[in-house]
């Protein structure tokens, strides 16, 4: 029997999520030793063609990782849905839009101005844009198209599976890698974490959820035993799903999120405007206008990871510049 | 009272969204205030009018 086939690739994303497969440790020999890598751009040199000669649904596993931000992410997504039997979106940024998603505050004109004219180390008094074609005396070259809008794998292609986290975790990888050597893989459509909502698995003392002030993570100490929402510091916990093993709060950090919404939330960011105004105390105008002063930045925090997978996606673009 | 609460936080984050303040409006009117509550839903419906239809313009996929 041949062994299966394994492609792992990434798009708009850190390499964060490549290194958690390496963070596997001794285990990544064992899926070496399980199934052959066919296609892993930051580890192995294969290149896209060898993909395109590829048989449909000849891969039997692919772990994608990034969000989809520019036309060649979005043409090697197709690519390899079609050469793969299961398509799983790994990571935060493939499930939900991640870190890269926050771009769509912003069209891809503004990331432009920003980056290669108003930029400190910027001198570009000819305004030089990067361009999809150039011409060029030995011929034309050419240079993939950047979206305004960064979306979803899922957004782009089918998605069997889905595995959250920013990276995801080693013991997730390694119970994904088994239940496909043994064929147990869950429904289509599964995410493969908890079920339950990170407050639910963190061990921390509640109490009383009310809070007077909102701290950011920079202006307290925070007590490590205790709800960290409840000492004023805003921790997506309430509205995020869990099996991530509290990593974050556990290093006395608040929860951001990249787990994703738990069952039942439709909009992550949604949720939390509701669970964080909902505890904040007042008496009165004067308390809420403190609140709304405190939350410096309430999209970018309660959508650090779901900006893509939100119900709004992104930032209204200006009349006329409305795609179809 | 979350409510009142919510809704200034929610109104702060859909600004950012790009999203017209009008779209969102919380008002309070008691059981008995008929002709008052006609009122704003008559006010509130001729805003969005002016408005027009919200276009979140977001992925793919919803197009």
């Amino acid at each position: 029997m041949t062994k299966p086939k394994i492609a792992l690739y990434w798009a708009a994303a850190c390499g964060g999520c490549d290194v958690a497969v390496l963070d596997t440790n001794e285990k990544i020999l064992d899926i070496a030793n399980l199934a052959d890598i066919v296609f892993w751009p930051v580890a192995l040199d294969f290149k896209y063609h060898h993909v395109e000669e590829m048989a449909d649904t000849s891969i039997d596993l692919c772990l994608f990782n990034g969000a989809v931000r520019n036309s060649e992410q979005e043409e090697i997504a197709r690519l390899l849905r079609a050469k793969s039997k299961v398509m799983v979106a790994f990571g935060a940024c493939a499930c939900f839009g991640g870190i890269p998603a926050l771009g769509n505050f912003t069209t891809r004109d503004e990331i432009f101005e920003r980056v290669y004219i108003e930029s400190p180390s910027s001198a570009n008094e000819n305004r030089t844009f990067p361009q999809t074609l150039t011409k060029v005396e030995e011929g034309e070259l050419d240079l993939p198209e950047m979206f305004d809008t960064v979306m979803t794998l899922a957004q782009v292609v089918d998605v069997e599976y889905f595995i959250p986290g920013c990276p995801p975790p080693v013991d997730i990888i390694l119970k994904v890698v088994d239940l496909f050597a043994s064929g147990q893989l869950p429904p289509v459509g599964a995410i493969i974490a908890s079920d339950k909502t990170l407050c639910d698995e963190c061990e921390r003392t509640k109490e009383e959820k009310k809070i007077a002030r909102i701290y950011r993570p920079h202006q307290i100490i925070p007590d490590p035993n205790r709800c960290l929402l409840e000492q004023g510091i805003i921790c997506c916990g309430p509205a995020t799903r869990g099996g991530c093993g509290v990593r974050c709060v556990k290093a006395n950090m608040p929860c951001r999120g990249c787990f994703g919404p738990p069952p039942g939330v439709i909009d992550q960011g949604a949720k939390l405007v509701s669970a964080i105004a909902s505890i904040y105390q007042s008496d009165g105008q004067e308390d809420i206008n403190r609140m709304l002063e405190d939350i410096v930045d309430p999209a970018g925090t309660f959508y650090r990871f779901g900006m893509a997978d939100s119900m709004l996606k992104r930032k209204s673009l200006p009349q006329g510049e409305r795609r179809a | 009272m979350k409510a009142a609460r919510r809704i200034p936080l929610m109104k702060k984050m859909l600004a950012q969204f790009g999203i017209e303040e009008e779209r969102v409006r919380l008002d309070w009117v008691s059981a008995s205030e008929g002709d008052r509550f006609a009122q704003l839903v008559n006010e509130m419906t001729e805003e969005i009018r002016r408005l027009g239809p919200f276009s979140g313009n977001g992925g793919k996929a919803d197009d």
